[in-house]
């Protein structure tokens, strides 16, 4: 069973932060322990698929011109500054 | 000039000059403002929508070329983007957000002259199957009122069924389009993963997410279908295999054809007893209609639920992380506030469903954890695949209900997420194995309706449609009573 300080822990890394904390960690630990039915699953021997794209499907890496003034959509844009919370 | 007929009857109306592309928009917008109130399938409406029909009436007077649609209402849910109007994924995070350019299938549908009536209420980032969860209140069944239209693209499954659109375009990650057409009785296909393009549309689970058409009738389906695939290069999923009109020849039938009825969708202690007695009378008609059916077993659907559910908010844990208000959100001052708080606090902008699944999805893939969650669910979606790849050399169809429960009330199963999560069995396996699948409306029993789900293999669309297109004409649903 996975513990509260352990899911805890994981909303932290994700910059989540959250009221009513034992709501949403009894839910999530609920799900959680369902996901315990993948233990009784046979895939021994399976392999791991991965998502492949040929580079030569990619298409070509081009400069296309945007005139749309996108930046101006950011928040807290002022001049030729974005302004952000401080660093440390 | 009804706003009940179908997207053929609509262009040949339109050709044979019985009506005009501006009297029909003009009646729609009257109906959805009638409407509106009561069914709230719409976020935003497309206040120009009147002057596109007009320009396309001038079009089609002066015998200029006119596109597909000749002035067709479609309606896009609000995932979706088109230029210069709100995408909001029925989130306050992205509340005010603009969208920069439009969505591959948005241009392809401007280019036919569709007209894009109005963007379509869904859950939170498209994640819950009842749009519950969409932050501007949910949409109602137009079937019953007091019953939730299905999700996450219930707003456009609502539109269609309640005549405010004839078509819509919605997105399907785990049944997202065959739930809500299921549950309002109307026709919706998720197509083969990369057959249309996911560019414009607001990530959620990339590597299994599809756009889809919802329409009233099969046909109508495979027209919208023929306008949105194919190959686009800015999504290099999608697949370069030609795509053929999956219109011409719709009516051959389905005599002779193998269907395989999967075991663990169709039985069980999950599955309703109306929900399975409307799809027995499905078999049968399937039987009528000339094509042989056995049960197939795919014992890995019992484990995709999980399956789905740890990969789906894996990717959306990552997908959502751009969400830092920084570059989209709403005014939140960033003084006096440290990097991380900032953000955290930012978050709290998601609402529960989305913070629960960002937390299973930082869950899941973590160190120490990833064994036991993440890679086995790799693992079973790889088996997974080979099973239903292997039941393919024997069938050409498989099928089951859509959906194992009856459209349920408002608030019957928001509190328990497993309860919910549960109702997408039999939808998640066409999007863990890439198929394409469609949901036909079957029958409406006690005032709700039940669908009936067909798959068919990779790129089989043309195949699928001419199934269910079969399968459609062997019932008949009643008029809706708006």
């Amino acid at each position: 069973m996975v513990t509260k300080e352990e899911i805890q822990n994981i909303a932290k890394l994700m910059r989540i932060d959250i009221e009513n904390t034992d709501e949403y960690f009894e839910r999530v630990q609920k799900v959680l322990s369902y996901f315990d039915i993948l233990d009784k699953a046979d895939i021994e021997g399976e392999e791991i698929p991965v998502q492949e794209i040929s580079i030569e499907n990619l298409r070509e890496d081009q400069y296309a011109p945007f005139n749309d003034k996108l930046i101006q959509q950011l928040k807290n844009y002022k001049g030729i500054y974005i302004r952000a919370p401080k660093m440390n | 000039m009804s706003l009940a007929i179908s997207a053929i009857d609509y262009i040949n109306g339109i050709k044979n000059g019985s009506i005009t592309a501006e009297e029909f928009i003009a009646k729609t917008l009257d109906h959805i403002k009638k409407q509106e109130p009561k069914l709230h399938a719409f976020l935003s409406i497309n206040e120009d929508a009147i002057e596109q029909a007009r320009q396309i009436d001038k079009k089609i007077k002066s015998g200029q070329k006119v596109g597909a649609f000749y002035g067709m209402p479609i309606s896009i849910k609000d995932n979706i983007c088109i230029k210069g109007g709100k995408t909001t994924c029925a989130s306050k995070m992205l509340q005010n957000y603009t969208s920069p350019y439009d969505a591959t299938v948005v241009s392809n549908l401007k280019s036919q002259d569709a007209i894009l009536i109005g963007k379509t209420n869904l859950d939170e980032f498209a994640m819950g199957v009842a749009t519950e969860f969409s932050a501007f209140g949910p949409s109602r069944n137009p079937w019953n009122v007091d019953y939730v239209p299905g999700g996450s693209s219930g707003g456009s499954a609502v539109s269609v069924a309640g005549l405010e659109s004839i078509l819509s375009l919605g997105s399907d990650t785990g049944g997202s389009v065959r739930n809500p057409a299921s549950f309002c009785s109307i026709v919706g296909l998720k197509p083969t993963y990369g057959l249309v393009s996911r560019y414009g549309l607001i990530s959620y689970s990339n590597s299994i997410e599809q756009i889809g058409p919802m329409g009233r009738k099969v046909e109508d389906v495979a027209l919208l279908l023929n306008h949105i695939a194919g190959k686009d290069p800015y999504d290099p999923t999608t697949l370069t295999s030609p795509t053929p009109d999956y219109l011409s020849g719709i009516d051959v039938g389905i005599s002779g054809k193998k269907i395989g009825i999967i075991k663990e969708m169709s039985s069980g202690a999950g599955l309703d007893k109306t929900v399975e007695s409307v799809f027995r009378n499905a078999m049968s008609a399937f039987e009528k209609l000339g094509a042989k059916i056995e049960e197939v077993s795919l014992d890995m659907v019992q484990y995709t639920v999980a399956t789905y559910y740890v990969l789906t908010t894996a990717e959306a844990g990552s997908n959502l992380s751009r969400y830092d208000n920084l570059r989209y959100g709403y005014e939140l001052d960033s003084e006096g506030y440290e990097f991380k708080s900032y953000i955290s606090k930012a978050r709290r902008n998601f609402g529960p469903e989305v913070t629960r699944r960002m937390i299973l999805g930082g869950f899941v893939p973590s160190a120490g954890f990833a064994g036991k969650y993440l890679l086995k669910a790799l693992k079973v979606k790889n088996k997974l695949k080979k099973q239903i790849q292997s039941a393919f050399t024997k069938f050409d169809y498989l099928i089951s209900p859509t959906v194992p429960v009856l459209p349920f009330r408002f608030g019957e199963k928001i509190d328990d997420p497993l309860a919910m999560y549960l109702a997408d069995i039999n939808t998640v396996t066409a999007n863990l194995t890439g198929v394409p699948a469609i949901s036909i409306p079957y029958e409406i029993r006690n005032g709700l309706p039940v669908g009936v789900q067909i798959h068919a293999n990779i790129l089989q669309e043309k195949q699928l449609l001419q199934a269910g297109y079969a399968l459609q004409n062997t019932t008949e649903i009643p008029e809706i009573n708006l």
